[in-house]
């Protein structure tokens, strides 16, 4: 398999624009790239045919009545390389599996914990298993987790 | 028909046993009602009824002998109780059965009828025996008790539903407040960091920087509080725990080690904002001040419970300042000194040589 390397291009898939711009810059900060943002299921499956991205940040209460657990599906129908970050206000919402999905964000997140996320997140993907300590604002999904033992 | 006549009637069971009998003789003056039926008969006919029954039923004998029993049934008789005595009668077993009778008047009773087989020698059916007892006061007094259980139980049930409803409408409140107070928290993160952006003035940037991580201690205790399953009480420990690592991992100094164990330590849900807060200024105060300059370095970071009291402690081992004093000055050092006394919280500072040691002291009882 091939394994993205930093730095990683990154899709923020989040209705509420304060956030999204908020994550973009840190996002940026932690030294990778945001290619797309999308404020609703619908925006993501009109992104356009080339649009490539290694990791995407979902929201799971989105703009259209719409849900991140359906944008998840689209993404790894589309995009299967990709790796799905949940980044929600109610990770209860998240059914057991994560829906394919490989990890969340509980919200609020704070500079550092997204930081210290992100980190652990751009270890898990491009050179697992990651070295840092797991850190408290991440939670990687059971299956994620197990691709590095 | 006189009753001389009717006399004669009774004669037809007395064949076997004589006119004479003092058995017949009781089986009349019974205060039981008692009828006997005669099976070789079409139609099962009643070929013997005592004073009791005619009392019971209000009917005279000539309108009672050569009548099937069922002359006793009306429109609310059960149906299912009639078919089990039909079926008792067609195997020639006995059966017991409460069943609603009418009255020659028109009124009803409930007959707790008994009916057995006679046989003779040969075995063979030769009569039915049917002994009846008014109970209609013991079934109205069983009915008005089922009814009064089914309206109470109704109401328990209604009551129950009630408060499960009530319940589920405060859970459903307590997910939407805590939803939007989260949304709010994250959002004033967002318009901070968003701002802190801006400012290029390196001294207005930190203190910004310091207002942002004050506002991400305060979202943390939130979360914490809401992800556990009792709002009421807050774990200082795990949370001790948690802000250390993201505050640690988060200034992506390697250099600093961690050194981290902590108990288990509840407090009440009122005091987790201020505590949050008084241990976040100890921990940035000591990233900012012990581990300056690229210095790394150890941080050990406990929370012991003991009984009714606690200890959290932020220690490093940068070069610390004079004396047992916090650093002057400065919102921070206000803070602590505050919230913990809001908390009931007693911080020591101990700096020397080998680093700076702060101990903030709980008494669980009081709290």
């Amino acid at each position: 398999m091939m394994r993205p390397t930093a730095p990683l291009s990154v899709l923020i898939v989040e209705d509420e624009a304060l956030l999204a711009m908020d994550l973009e810059s840190m996002i940026e900060d932690a030294g990778h790239r945001v290619v797309a943002e999308a404020a609703s299921l619908h925006d993501v499956a009109d992104l356009p045919g080339d649009c490539r991205f290694d990791l995407a940040f979902v929201d799971i209460q989105l703009a259209c009545g719409t849900s991140g657990l359906d944008v998840s599906r689209l993404i790894q129908e589309r995009w299967n390389t990709a790796f799905i970050v949940f980044v929600t206000a109610n990770p209860a919402k998240i059914p057991e599996d994560f829906a394919g999905a490989h990890g969340v964000i509980p919200k609020p997140f704070s500079r550092n914990g997204l930081m210290a996320a992100m980190r652990y997140i751009e270890e898990g993907v491009c050179d697992p298993p990651p070295v840092s300590p797991q850190p408290a604002s991440f939670h990687a999904s059971p299956a994620f987790a197990a691709t590095w033992s | 028909m006189d009753e001389r006549d009717d006399w004669h009637l009774t004669d037809r069971v007395e064949h076997e046993t004589g006119a004479g009998d003092p058995f017949a003789a009781a089986v009349r003056a019974t205060r039981m009602p008692m009828v006997i039926t005669d099976p070789s008969k079409p139609d099962n006919p009643i070929v013997f009824c005592n004073e009791a029954f005619q009392k019971l039923t209000g009917y005279a004998r000539v309108e009672i002998i050569g009548r099937n029993c069922r002359f006793l049934q009306g429109p609310n008789t059960d149906r299912d109780s009639v078919r089990r005595i039909r079926e008792a009668i067609a195997a020639g077993k006995p059966i017991d059965v409460d069943l609603l009778n009418y009255r020659k008047d028109g009124t009803t009773f409930w007959n707790a009828l008994y009916l057995s087989p006679v046989r003779n020698s040969a075995g063979d059916i030769q009569f039915f025996f049917a002994s009846q007892l008014d109970v209609t006061d013991r079934i109205e007094a069983q009915k008005a008790i089922a009814e009064q259980k089914a309206i109470v139980e109704r109401k328990v049930e209604k009551r129950t539903a009630d408060l499960t409803a009530a319940l589920e409408a405060k859970t459903l409140l307590l997910h939407e407040v805590d939803h939007r107070v989260k949304n709010n928290l994250t959002m004033i993160g967002s318009l901070l960091r968003l701002q802190a952006r801006t400012i290029d003035d390196p001294t207005v940037a930190a203190k910004l920087e310091a207002m942002l991580e004050r506002v991400d201690a305060l979202a943390t205790v939130h979360r914490r509080l809401y992800q556990s399953d009792n709002v009421q009480h807050f774990d200082i420990g795990a949370f001790c725990q948690n802000l250390v690592a993201d505050v640690v991992g988060s200034s992506g100094r390697s250099d600093i080690v961690t050194d981290v164990s902590v108990d288990r330590i509840e407090i009440p849900a009122a005091m987790a904002s201020a505590l949050g807060l008084v241990l976040n200024e100890v921990l940035t105060n000591a990233i900012k001040h012990a581990y300056a300059d690229g210095r790394g370095g150890t941080l050990t970071v406990s929370a012991q419970r003991d009984g009714d009291r606690a200890t959290l402690s932020i220690a490093d081992d940068g070069p610390g300042f004079d004396g047992d004093k916090p650093p002057a000055g400065g919102l921070g050092t206000t803070l602590i000194k505050r919230l913990a006394k809001q908390a009931g919280a007693d911080v020591r500072w101990n700096s020397g040589a080998d680093g700076t040691r702060v101990e903030i002291l709980l008494d669980l009882e009081r709290a």
